[in-house]
């Protein structure tokens, strides 16, 4: 079980360690935690023992065998993409709205089908401000798209999810990271078993995710790369490119990733999640199929909302060809093993006593496989 | 108008000592006063404008204390009797143009009134001004009680006149804000003209250019001043010996402290074994005058407050009448007879005085001291300094504090001087973290704003209040925005100088004796200056805190003004802007996430917790209506209503 602390303990833990990414969970729980620019901050120290802010942080301990108990019925193996029912390609349908998508725009008409569909009442996205990820609630199906695109900053989506389940909403569809569908994972557990809790969430969408970057520390970046051009869109091209694309308005832009390297927060290079595991479904690009997404299904409810999409002609889906998957279950590896790396090095993982209170734990078959998975 | 202005000869009333020191300034038939608030000072000023209309003074609440000094000197150029008042840290704003003044001398006799604050009751610090007088070649007059508070002031005016210089009187908090009976004399018939003379020689005094060349003339001028007015001190009503011909020890004091000592002899029953030598006139001290007293024992203990100024003085000339007087054991502050620091009061006064003695003396029952520590500590609530219910600087400090944390860069507040000071600590979220004198905040910020070649990347913000920004920070914004400094300025616009009773200033329509002038306007001045400037509601707490955060990211000089006024205020007294109130079955209590965010952070003394339903709930009586914390609480059981 994950032990439970409060503020004080997640500022020593992660803020102090540098290890926020901004996910935004802890944003607006209360009146001290907020996110400006991408960056959270306590406002005021809060002396409480045991508090929302540490339960539901996706850096402070994550019990993964506790995770998968809980919403894989299963215990905790390492895969590289984690367990799912489904793996496929798709695309937004013809039914389903337009936008600036990345991929195939499978997310906008997952969540599109979604609020029309009622299966969620309000859906939590990530708009842009120029470089700077802004967390949504939308609940109007053709403003799903207004937040189309991948943002490549770490955002403090998750802001709007408290947000929303104050204002209300029982049913929520919630678009993220990994880092995010973990934190969100974590909160649905309601580890500090609150009375009057009900599980707000009703379909989770997980983006496909190798890293984020540290919004202030890409801002300057971009400012120097497009001026006051205001950004439209953000793109990693597959290997050998070796560049960041953005559009703006007047021009394409190139910026090297060596450049780009340097801003992925510490807090990403411990995460062993590529593919967001906890999500109910997981969407990512195609390599080499432009215009197509990876479909990752893994639970019954995502199973029922991708199944639904299809039939109302909200999604195109296909075969996933086999050495995408190989592919892909080599990079989802690589992330574990690096992780894992990362994490031995710091005492992070499973670790006891006094250092036990920032650590990952994951069953020791986890990690002999996923050791496995990267000498094979 | 007030007794002070109309009272007749030969009256007998009990007086605060600003009181008599106004009543004196009126009895000399002074024309000018003008001053700059600052506590234990503002009575003297305002009892003036009380009587402005009536006895024909001009009185007026000056931008600063140079300009004080200034405008007063003016007066006594063109032949008038006038005054300076402020307090005693103001005397160092002023102490360029004093300087000067000395130099040049003066016409009209002009005094200079310091009040001073041992103990820093009402201040920043614990200085002290006599040693301008030295530093100066002015001579120096500390009233001892109520009556020579009045009496003093106005023989001020004829010694100036006499030796055609500045004199200086300092009086203390116990003295200006204490009270006692004080005898009037007769009120002036005087039918003053002003005109200012410059057509004589450069040496003239009387008609010639008030300039200070040339100086080793001037210097030497000054130098003869002051031996005049040693010789006039030499036989002064003001110094007077009480007590035994050969006394075991001699105290020589002033000011209040002399009203100490009395008490103290008095405490220990030493009136055969002590004498006390009162003076009056405190620099220069009158040599022959003291030598004869200084005879009478060979123990000296000096009583006075703050800097060992006198005591110096006394051994100075000791030193050089030792052949006469012969060797002296010195006691005083400089030897911790006395505490060095902090006021004085009779009991310090007495053990002290008992330690020279070898006498035993304990000022309260030891039992009795314990028990009364133990239940100060144990017994009375734990409270610091804070801002009143509903007072606008708690709002604009709340948005400072949380825009600065979001903000994320480990921005910093440079405060200044004004009930504002208080941003150092729990009561203004503990966002200020320098201050120092009247508008260095936004001097200092200026600086800070510089440091960003050499890798400084925190946001500089200072603050200051609409007073303190005519004062003295307007020079200092200027320097920001000459020198392309990066800092944010946050004008705490409160429509008034609160700290010390409401006085107006230039950005006010009326003076100090209520007539109307025009006002300047900070949001013009600044821009004017080239500043980027914004105005913002301090109750508006989203706008203040979005203002703000897009302030401290965007270059150059900005200048917020939030602007409301104090709760105090005599335009909002007793009216509430909303009615608040809390719904203690919305407010989730010790269960609600925000962890008493209200009674254990905000802070507003009109909100309590109720320790029986475990609530917040709002004290009707204390809450101003403001309604700010309608805005911080997160379940929203606190409303606001616009009150009818």
């Amino acid at each position: 079980m994950k032990q439970l602390y409060g503020s004080s303990e997640l500022i020593e833990d992660v803020f102090d360690r540098d290890l926020c990414v901004g996910c935004g969970m802890c944003v607006d729980l209360c009146p001290y935690f907020k996110n400006y620019l991408g960056k959270t901050s306590q406002l005021f120290a809060c002396d409480l023992e045991k508090g929302r802010c540490y339960a539901y942080c996706p850096k402070t301990e994550v019990d993964l065998g506790q995770l998968a108990t809980a919403y894989w019925d299963r215990p905790y193996e390492g895969l590289p993409l984690g367990p799912y029912r489904k793996i496929a390609i798709a695309r937004a349908g013809e039914k389903a709205p337009r936008g600036r998508f990345q991929g195939g725009g499978t997310v906008t008409a997952l969540i599109a089908h979604a609020l029309t569909t009622k299966r969620i009442d309000a859906a939590v996205l990530t708009g842009r401000d120029g470089a700077v990820g802004v967390p949504m609630v939308v609940t109007d199906p053709d403003d799903v798209s207004k937040a189309s695109g991948s943002k490549f900053t770490a955002s403090p989506t998750l802001a709007a999810l408290n947000g929303a389940i104050r204002d209300g909403y029982a049913n929520i569809g919630v678009v993220g990271t990994p880092c995010q569908i973990t934190a969100v994972a974590q909160m649905r557990q309601n580890p500090l078993e609150l009375k009057d809790f009900n599980d707000p969430v009703g379909l989770t969408v997980g983006l496909f995710c190798t890293w984020a970057l540290d919004t202030r520390k890409l801002l300057p970046v971009v400012d120097e790369c497009v001026g006051d051009a205001c950004v439209l869109s953000m793109d990693v091209p597959p290997p050998p490119a070796e560049i960041m694309v953005i559009d703006t308005e007047e021009k394409q832009a190139q910026i090297p990733l060596s450049k780009i390297r340097p801003l992925v927060p510490l807090g990403c290079q411990l995460c062993p999640d590529m593919t967001s595991e906890w999500a109910d479904v997981s969407v990512g690009q195609v390599e080499g199929m432009p215009g197509w997404n990876t479909l990752i299904v893994r639970t019954e409810r995502g199973e029922q909302a991708v199944d639904q999409a299809i039939e109302s002609g909200y999604l195109d889906v296909r075969d996933l060809p086999e050495e995408n998957l190989q592919g892909l279950e080599k990079a989802g590896a690589g992330k574990k093993s690096r992780a894992l790396e990362a994490l031995a090095e710091k005492g992070g993982l499973n670790a006891q006593g006094a250092e036990g209170r920032l650590t990952l734990r994951m069953p020791p078959e986890a990690i002999a496989n996923i050791t496995a998975a990267k000498r094979g | 108008m007030s007794i002070i202005g109309k009272a007749k000869e030969g009256e007998r009333h009990l007086l605060m000592g600003n009181d008599a020191i106004a009543r004196g300034i009126i009895e000399a038939g002074a024309s000018v006063a003008a001053g700059y608030p600052g506590t234990p000072s503002s009575e003297i000023i305002e009892n003036l404008a009380k009587a402005a209309k009536e006895r024909n003074i001009y009185v007026e609440w000056s931008v600063n204390e140079k300009v004080a000094m200034e405008v007063a000197a003016a007066a006594s150029f063109a032949g008038l009797r006038t005054v300076a008042v402020m307090k005693q840290v103001g005397v160092n704003v002023a102490s360029d143009f004093m300087l000067h003044l000395s130099e040049t001398g003066t016409r009209g006799g002009m005094i200079l009134i310091s009040c001073e604050d041992p103990g820093a009751l009402s201040s920043g610090n614990e200085g002290e001004s006599r040693p301008f007088a030295k530093l100066f070649e002015v001579p120096l007059l500390e009233p001892g009680d109520f009556q020579e508070a009045k009496d003093m002031t106005r023989w001020a005016f004829e010694l100036s006149e006499k030796v055609r210089n500045l004199v200086m009187i300092r009086s203390v908090t116990r003295l200006s804000h204490a009270s006692g009976n004080v005898t009037l004399g007769p009120l002036p018939d005087v039918v003053p003209h002003a005109r200012f003379k410059f057509r004589g020689d450069e040496m003239d005094p009387d008609e010639g250019p008030v300039v200070t060349f040339p100086v080793a003339y001037r210097h030497t001028l000054m130098q003869t001043k002051l031996a005049q007015a040693v010789a006039l001190f030499e036989d002064c009503p003001f110094n007077r010996y009480e007590g035994p011909e050969q006394p075991e020890v001699l105290i020589v004091t002033s000011s209040a402290c002399y009203l100490y000592t009395k008490e103290a002899v008095d405490l220990l029953d030493v009136q055969d074994r002590v004498g006390v030598l009162k003076m009056g006139t405190t620099w220069p001290l009158p040599p022959k005058y003291m030598e004869k007293h200084l005879a009478k024992s060979k123990i000296i203990f000096t009583v006075e407050e703050v800097l060992p100024f006198m005591e110096d003085n006394v051994k100075i000339l000791a030193a050089g009448l030792a052949e006469r007087i012969g060797f002296k054991r010195f006691h005083g502050r400089g030897d911790g007879t006395l505490p060095a620091v902090n006021e004085l009061n009779p009991d310090l006064v007495a053990a002290g005085l008992a330690r020279i003695l070898e006498m035993e003396y304990t000022a309260a029952d030891p039992e009795y001291a314990r028990l009364s520590e133990e239940s100060a500590i144990s017994g009375a609530p734990q409270r610091d300094l804070a801002f009143c219910a509903g007072c606008p600087h708690r709002a604009s400090f709340w948005s400072l504090h949380n825009a600065l944390e979001i903000d994320g860069r480990e921005g910093f507040v440079c405060g200044d001087i004004g009930c504002y000071a208080l941003g150092s600590r729990p009561t203004g979220f503990s966002v200020s973290k320098t201050g120092h004198a009247m508008g260095s905040g936004t001097g200092v910020a200026s600086g800070f704003g510089k440091l960003g070649r050499f890798g400084m990347t925190q946001p500089v913000v200072s603050v200051c209040g609409d007073s303190t920004f005519f004062h003295a920070a307007m020079p200092a914004l200027v320097n920001a925005v000459h020198t392309q400094s990066e800092m944010t300025m946050v004008v705490m616009d409160n429509s008034g100088t609160a700290m010390t009773g409401f006085q107006p200033h230039p950005g006010l329509t009326a003076d100090a004796a209520g007539e109307e002038v025009p006002a300047l306007d900070i949001s013009d001045i600044a821009r004017a200056m080239g500043a980027n400037v914004d105005v913002a509601d301090p109750f508006d707490l989203d706008t203040t805190q979005r203002k703000l955060l897009a302030l401290l990211s965007k270059g150059g000089v900005n200048v917020l003004i939030l602007k409301q006024a104090c709760a105090l205020s005599p335009e909002k007294k007793g009216k509430k802007l909303y009615n608040v109130t809390l719904d203690p079955a919305i407010c989730l209590g010790e269960n609600c996430g925000c962890n008493k965010l209200c009674t254990r952070v905000f802070k507003c003394p009109g909100l309590k917790w109720d320790s029986e339903t475990k609530t917040a709930h709002i004290d009707e009586l204390t809450c101003s209506g403001c309604g700010v914390c309608a805005s911080i609480c997160p379940s929203g059981a606190i409303t606001k209503k616009e009150a009818v």
